[in-house]
């Protein structure tokens, strides 16, 4: 041990820098891993001061009583988004996070007790916010804001019934500051997990519960017990909104939204299907008018014969019991003359049907004409074509069209009308009878439809025709006393009620006039939401109506499942948790960013100790002189060198964790838009530290194993006269090497070979014999290129004859049949190809040419370097090519290193795009309150309040519409793992051209839908397998399969999309519109986002430009790849420093040439520009072939001359040259210092 | 054997006054003074570590002295700027090493012509080249490896790259040190003939008296200090 420390202590210079090159290594690594926790760690911290002490949240997406669930320490809440508004400086911020709470939900945070008490006299409520806000909009406790929040009524604003306008939708609170909360006291309270900074205002709860109607309700409870589960949810009937009214014969189940969910009312068929209890389902609807039309052509007699706003009900005729006043009321003669009726309207109907046809057939003949020829010209993928299929199919919307207006016009449906209405019509059996009615499109339209029925009764006003409890509550209809008070969300003509209508009213209030089957009612009149609006339960037999109330509301509360109704079970802490863990794993990131380091430390690492090796050449000469073995020798070596590398590891750790700083500055600063808030704080893990030393050393060590191995292939007497330990005469390679790389070259070909050919043949096997041939032949001639630069690089110096070359050829061939023969079998197998194959994959393309235009360039240069010709003329030139040519295996590692350098930063500079981005779209937009007008029509915006003037200008632009399922942000935005991505629905109109067509699918099974994303979000956030469904939850919690189409670089890499048919169907609950995309002409640009903004700016309305927000997912992945090439550049910096010690160590190898070309005249700068060039010329050749071949790659992959960003580029290219030539000059200047002339000396 | 073109017709004179050299404590030369001209040979003889190299390099300005003078031709070289001192020596100087120092990597024509790369080259320095490859007996290894030569051949190589300027001062150290006798003799007659043939002043440091005997002047150094300067009897 001691001779070890002796040793050490004599080559102190040598083994400080092999200690340094070593601790740099590892401190790059340990580093990076850091680098990875703290990532990790402050993301989890993020959580965990994001929830304070709450551990799980029940979420619904309606309003409930809070006392359903049931745990010891919850915590109610509403939460609402919407925008805010200062009214003194008019500064406004949107998507504000809108939580009405009571005073103990602060609790949840340590040391959090904001002030929330009203001041003396104080008419408006205190509010709270948090620190992102004050900063945002500039205010301070005191000053007074503005809130908008939507105004969730219970019934779906979509609905009939269902409020839509500005301003019932949009509710305002006026409010002043009282406290500013910080992150610690709960300032960063959010569902969803995100890095940025969340904008808060807290309002107490009961202020919020009083401006929204919603008392004693939430839509939000928190827990803090950890273990608890979904069981802690108990629903009852009043807190659902449901309600049992009981009366002495029957029970009449319904609910506060108006229309029973198909979930309720299937569940309720159950139960009294299994407690054999008789049940009467209705469906109640308002008609605007009930006419008499006396004439077959449907003419009315407007002036005495019509009904306006009356109640309908839909119900089953059939029904035992509950209907049989329907059947006391029909007498066989009225019978007989409905039947005649009946059938004169469907020969009436028919008739004009066929006469429909007729009128049509010709034109419909001529489309179908067409489009044979087109497709028969094989034109059917042309424009051509694509309007003429667009003539028929708007030809067959137009039959479809009138046959429907024929059908309900000679509709032979029945309607039972009540005696009133029938005398006021004036109408009796057979006659028949029109109901016009609103429905709703998704537009919020409201569209008046007209069906004609045959009166099939009349009924007297007593008994079912008479009850009104079968009716649920009309919301600003029911409570009134006169019709004319009626404030309904619909249009109402209020000319057209009569007294005698306010008479009835008077008198029956909202009593049905009318009734038809609940098979045609559903026809009409059903919607996303449900086809029935009450189901009445008899008795169960045997039981008395108490009893049966009772079995009934239990069994409803037993058979309902919380997910169902819309609640949420979320163990909210644990999923942050989860989420935390990062959607990138940035100890990856940054370990392979920092490859290139490690990799040019790992080299120096052996370059230093070789040197310092050959430094010690005359003692490994006399060591062996006096009998020690060479392998004792290694050992000795060896040993010192891991005790090195125990040392410099521990002093990497250190190193590491400057290094981590260093990259954590860089995130917060220079690199900041990869993660968007500076966040991180540095998390240490001792299994990083451990795992990155221990790796650190597996590989210093195996460079050290390397380095030592090689010695002892010169003579004793060489070593004694200080010869390189590592020189070997060329001429003494034994025959038995030879055989061992002939052996190993033949192996390697024929397992590598059929594994190569197995990846990128794959596919081009299933398709054209031509490619596969021209395909074969390349990827043979790259391959056997590859093995001939790797046996080059092995330096075996085995003689490279024509034979060594057929026989690699030959043996390259064999390995490449054979992987096709594999790929043939998988192929019959019904293996699907793709999946083996990655030529169709850019990135394969790319390493495959890449690989290839560098082995090639290895291969010109290696030749070059090899050539032999004798010159007459020797000049400097030739001078230094020969210095170069002195090392073969030092120049071409040298070179080689500086080009596969050069190679990635040209290729993964090429991905950087600094050009303004592009965007089909002017503008993008978001709304935090749901819009639920279409902006693109004059009626819609003359709703949304928009002026005339702005109307007209806003016609100009083309507005597409998203409904909007909140969620996750999925894009590159975003550092946590998204656990529910936010889902946009797409309008139908956008669904005609490529790739949204893909969404018009029909759904591919049962729960399985299309939808597209952005390739990158799905790629890199989700890390989604494209192979694969993507799991999402429907409104029911039902298990919702996406088969997912990419798109690339687009607009939509927050968000999932689907049809907006889908959207409905899954999400029925969601209301309105929140996500646009607008087109505008350039000259109303500036114009229509201000325009937009401020009219809309009670919903929150941001626009944003679609270039913008492009340029700023570019940011992210630009910021990614300056990273990767601040810290490639480090790399090569210090793979520079490499090439300039292996320049010191051919210049001390070269002491005696040198001193004797100073001998003969050689100036000292002489020497010093001659030495300068040869490193320069490898500096160049080797960023010429990298440059070369990474343009090579690029245009595989683009197929093309590639637009580069040439000016990042050559910045970065030119500071890898700057860097180069300082290196090199420094290492001539270091060689030549030592003394040259005593090298000379005889004596 | 082809013809010699070139022979220095002007004569050039050697003086060294009050030499004085030493490396830190330890003094190599003290107060060494001579002077010779072109056309003489001189041997430095003497016991190892005297001082021989040391005066040698001294002479051929790889080393400056660290009191005394010494010109060539009049001229001081150590008061030259490098650049100068390199040009001077390039044109003045040549040098023959015991261990030959020829450059792996190039050929023997190659390496010959290496001295004239420093400057300007001379149009006519390969064919001069050549003539003086023939010469010296090596036509048929012009084009090989120093590797693929035999020490003799080696230090004839060497000869020819010293006298490729066609410079005034031959000087050798220790060149037939590496030799057996027979090489040894055939190495010193080329020496002598091609000396006598471009008219140098032909300073060799040797420990073969048989080889210093066939100089014009033997010149001893004992500790440092010419204790003798005996002009020989055998006169080219």
């Amino acid at each position: 041990m001691h001779s070890f420390w002796l040793t050490i202590k004599y080559y102190w210079g040598i083994n400080l820098t092999l200690l340094l090159c070593i601790a740099l290594a590892t401190g790059v690594l340990v580093g990076s891993l850091i680098v990875g926790d703290s990532m990790r760690g402050s993301l989890s911290d993020i959580t965990l001061e994001r929830l304070g002490k709450i551990h799980h949240a029940v979420v619904a997406d309606h309003f409930f009583d809070p006392k359903m669930v049931n745990e010891i320490d919850t915590h109610a809440a509403i939460i609402l988004n919407g925008p805010i508004v200062v009214p003194s400086t008019q500064a406004r911020a949107s998507k504000v996070n809108v939580y009405g709470v009571k005073d103990t939900f602060f609790n949840l945070w340590d040391n959090s007790t904001p002030n929330w008490r009203n001041t003396q006299n104080q008419v408006f409520p205190n509010i709270i916010i948090n620190e992102y806000l004050k900063k945002e909009l500039n205010v301070d406790i005191g000053d007074t804001v503005i809130v908008r929040i939507p105004n969730t009524g219970q019934i779906h604003p979509e609905f009939l019934l269902g409020k839509t306008d500005p301003n019932d939708v949009v509710n305002s609170i006026r409010a002043v500051i009282s406290d500013i909360l910080t992150s610690d006291q709960g300032g960063r309270f959010n569902l969803n997990a995100h890095q940025s900074l969340p904008l808060n205002v807290y309002l107490p709860l009961s202020v919020l519960q009083e401006k929204l109607d919603q008392q004693d309700k939430v839509n939000a409870v928190f827990t803090t017990t950890p273990n608890s589960t979904q069981d802690l949810i108990q629903l009852n009937i009043k807190g659902l909104g449901l309600s049992l009214h009981q009366n002495n014969h029957h029970i009449d189940l319904q609910t506060d939204q108006y229309v029973l969910s198909p979930y309720i009312a299937s569940i309720a068929s159950e139960i009294a299907s299994d407690n054999n209890i008789p049940i009467f389902p209705s469906l109640t609807y308002l008609a605007n008018s009930i006419s008499y039309i006396s004439s077959d052509d449907g003419i009315e007699d407007i002036e005495s014969k019509k009904i306006p706003y009356s109640t309908i009900i839909a119900i089953p005729f059939q029904n035992g019991n509950f209907t049989e006043i329907f059947n006391d009321n029909i007498t066989i003669a009225g019978d007989r003359l409905f039947v005649e009726r009946q059938i004169k309207e469907q020969q009436l109907s028919e008739a004009k049907k066929i006469e429909i046809n007729r009128e049509y057939d010709g034109q419909f003949q001529e489309v179908m004409k067409e489009l044979a020829e087109l497709t028969k010209q094989n034109l059917s993928q042309t424009s051509e074509y694509k309007i003429v299929s667009s003539r028929r199919d708007k030809l067959h919307a137009e039959i479809n069209r009138k046959q429907d207006e024929i059908t309900r016009f000679y509709n032979t449906d029945g309607i039972y009308l009540n005696r009133w209405a029938a005398e006021d019509l004036g109408v009796t059996i057979g006659d028949k009878v029109s109901v016009s009615y609103y429905t709703i499109t998704t537009q919020e339209e409201y569209i008046t439809e007209t069906t004609s029925f045959l009166v099939k009764g009349i009924v007297p006003i007593e008994g079912l025709i008479a009850d009104t409890d079968i009716i649920p509550q009309f919301p600003g209809i029911h409570e009134t006393e006169n019709i004319s008070e009626w404030n309904p969300p619909f249009p109402l003509d209020y000319s057209l009620i009569r007294d005698k209508d306010e008479e009835y009213w008077d008198e029956y209030k909202t009593t049905a006039k009318a009734f038809i089957s609940l098979q045609t009612g559903q026809k009409l009149w059903k919607n996303r939401f449900g086809e029935l609006t009450s189901i009445r339960f008899g008795r169960i037999p045997g039981q008395n109506i108490q009893e049966t109330r009772t079995i009934i509301e239990a069994e409803l509360l037993s058979r309902l499942e919380p997910e169902q109704l819309g609640f949420q079970f979320i163990p909210i802490r644990s999923n942050g948790l989860n989420s935390a863990k990062g959607s990138s794993d940035f100890a990856m990131l940054f370990s392979s960013m920092s490859g290139f380091i490690i990799i040019a430390a790992t080299v120096l690492i052996g370059l230093v100790f070789k040197l310092g090796v050959e430094q010690r050449s005359r003692e490994i000469g006399i060591l062996q002189s006096m009998g020690y073995t060479i392998k004792k020798i290694r050992r000795r070596l060896l040993s010192e060198g891991i005790l090195l590398t125990l040392f410099g590891s521990l002093a990497g750790c250190l190193f590491a964790i400057g290094y981590a700083k260093l990259l954590i500055y860089g995130l917060h600063t220079w690199w900041l838009p990869a993660i968007g808030t500076p966040f991180i704080r540095l998390h240490i893990r001792s299994l990083s530290l451990i795992i990155g030393v221990m790796i650190s050393i597996a590989v210093v060590i195996s460079s050290i194993i390397l380095a030592v191995r090689k010695i002892g292939k010169s003579t004793i007497i060489g070593q004694l006269n200080k010869v390189s330990v590592y020189s070997t005469d060329e001429s003494r390679v034994d025959s038995k090497k030879k055989i061992k790389t002939i052996r190993m070259q033949f192996y390697s070909t024929f397992f590598i070979a059929p594994l190569f050919s197995g990846v990128f043949l794959g596919e081009i096997v299933t398709g054209d014999w031509v490619d596969l041939i021209i395909s074969y032949l390349l990827i043979g001639i790259v391959f056997t290129l590859l093995l001939f630069i790797l046996r080059k690089l092995l330096n075996t110096h085995a003689e490279f004859s024509i034979y060594n070359y057929i026989t690699l050829v030959l043996v390259t061939l064999i390995g490449l049949t054979t992987g096709i023969l594999i790929n043939f079998i998988l192929l019959i197998k019904d293996v699907n190809l793709r999946d083996f194959t990655l030529f169709h994959n850019p990135v394969s393309r790319f390493i495959f040419f890449t690989i290839g235009s560098l082995s090639f360039c290895f291969l010109l240069f290696s030749k070059w370097l090899r050539s032999n010709k004798i010159s007459q003329n020797l000049s400097r030139l030739r001078f230094s090519i020969k210095n170069i040519a002195r090392q073969t295996a030092r120049s071409e590692s040298c070179v080689m290193t500086i080009s596969l350098a050069c190679c990635i930063i040209v290729a993964v500079g090429a991905n950087r795009q600094d050009a303004i981005p592009q965007s089909e779209f002017s503008f993008v937009a978001e709304s935090s309150l749901p819009i639920h007008y279409d902006i693109n029509t004059n009626e819609g915006r003359r709703k949304l309040g928009f002026s005339t003037e702005d109307s007209t200008k806003l016609s100009e632009s083309e507005i597409l519409s998203f409904r909007v399922l909140p969620g996750e942000d999925i894009s590159c935005l975003n550092l946590y793992k998204p656990e529910k991505p936010q889902i946009l629905g797409a309008p139908t109109g956008m669904l005609n051209n490529d790739p949204w067509t893909y969404l018009k699918q029909m759904n591919f099974s049962h729960q399985t839908i299309p939808a597209i994303g952005d390739n990158n979000s799905l790629k890199w956030i989700l890390q989604h397998n494209p192979n694969e469904n993507f799991i999402i939850d429907d409104e029911t919690g039902k298990q919702l399969y996406l088969r997912i189409n990419t798109i690339e670089n687009s607009l939509y890499q927050s968000q999932l999309i689907i049809s907006e048919t889908n959207f409905l169907k899954y999400f029925p609950n969601e209301s309105g519109y929140q996500f646009f995309l607008i087109k505008t002409p350039e000259a109303y640009r500036s114009e229509t986002s201000e325009i937009l903004e401020k009219t809309l700016t009670d919903f929150g309305f941001d626009v944003t430009s679609a270039s913008d927000r492009l340029a700023g997912f570019r940011s992210v992945q630009n910021t990614y790849i300056s990273t990767f090439q601040s810290l490639g550049g480090l790399g090569l910096l210090i793979g520079t420093f490499g090439m300039a010690l292996v320049m010191i160590r051919n210049i001390i190898e070269r002491k005696g040439e040198l001193a004797t070309l100073r001998a003969f005249g050689y100036s000292r700068m002489l020497l010093l520009g001659l030495l300068f060039f040869e490193s320069s010329l490898l500096l160049i050749i080797g960023m010429l072939i990298g440059i070369i071949s990474g343009v090579v790659g690029i245009i595989a992959i683009q197929g093309g001359i590639p637009s580069l960003p040439w000016i990042s580029l050559s910045i970065t290219l030119l500071f890898v040259l700057f860097f180069g030539i300082i290196a090199n000059v420094l290492a001539v200047i270091i060689a030549l210092r030592s003394p040259l002339i005593a090298t000379l000396k005889s004596e | 054997m082809g013809v010699i073109q070139k022979k220095n017709t002007k004569t050039h004179q050697l003086n060294i006054s009050s030499l004085y050299k030493s490396y830190g404590s330890l003094q190599v030369l003290q107060d060494v003074s001579f002077s010779y001209q072109s056309g003489s040979s001189v041997a430095i003889i003497g016991p190892s570590g005297s001082g021989k190299s040391t005066l040698l390099h001294i002479i051929g300005t790889l080393e400056s002295p660290s009191k005394g003078k010494v010109e060539i031709d009049g001229t001081n070289p150590f008061q030259l700027s490098d650049q100068e001192l390199a040009r001077f020596r390039n044109s003045m100087i040549g040098f023959v090493f015991q261990d030959h120092h020829l450059l792996p990597q190039y050929s023997v024509l190659e390496n010959i012509l290496l001295p004239t790369l420093a400057f300007r080259k001379k149009a006519d320095a390969a064919e001069y080249a050549e003539n003086l490859i023939n010469k010296v007996g090596l036509s048929g290894r012009i084009s090989h490896r120093p590797g693929e030569l035999s020490g003799g051949e080696r230090q004839r190589v060497a000869i020819v790259r010293a006298l490729i300027n066609n410079p005034s001062i031959l000087l050798c150290d220790e060149p037939t040190g590496n030799l057996d006798n027979s090489t040894t003799e055939e190495i010193a007659k080329l020496l002598f003939e091609l000396h006598t043939t471009q008219n140098t002043l032909l300073i060799a440091v040797t420990h073969n008296l048989n080889f210093a005997s066939q100089f014009t002047h033997q010149l001893k150094l004992e500790n440092g200090r010419c204790t003798a300067d005996t002009p020989s009897n055998i006169e080219d």
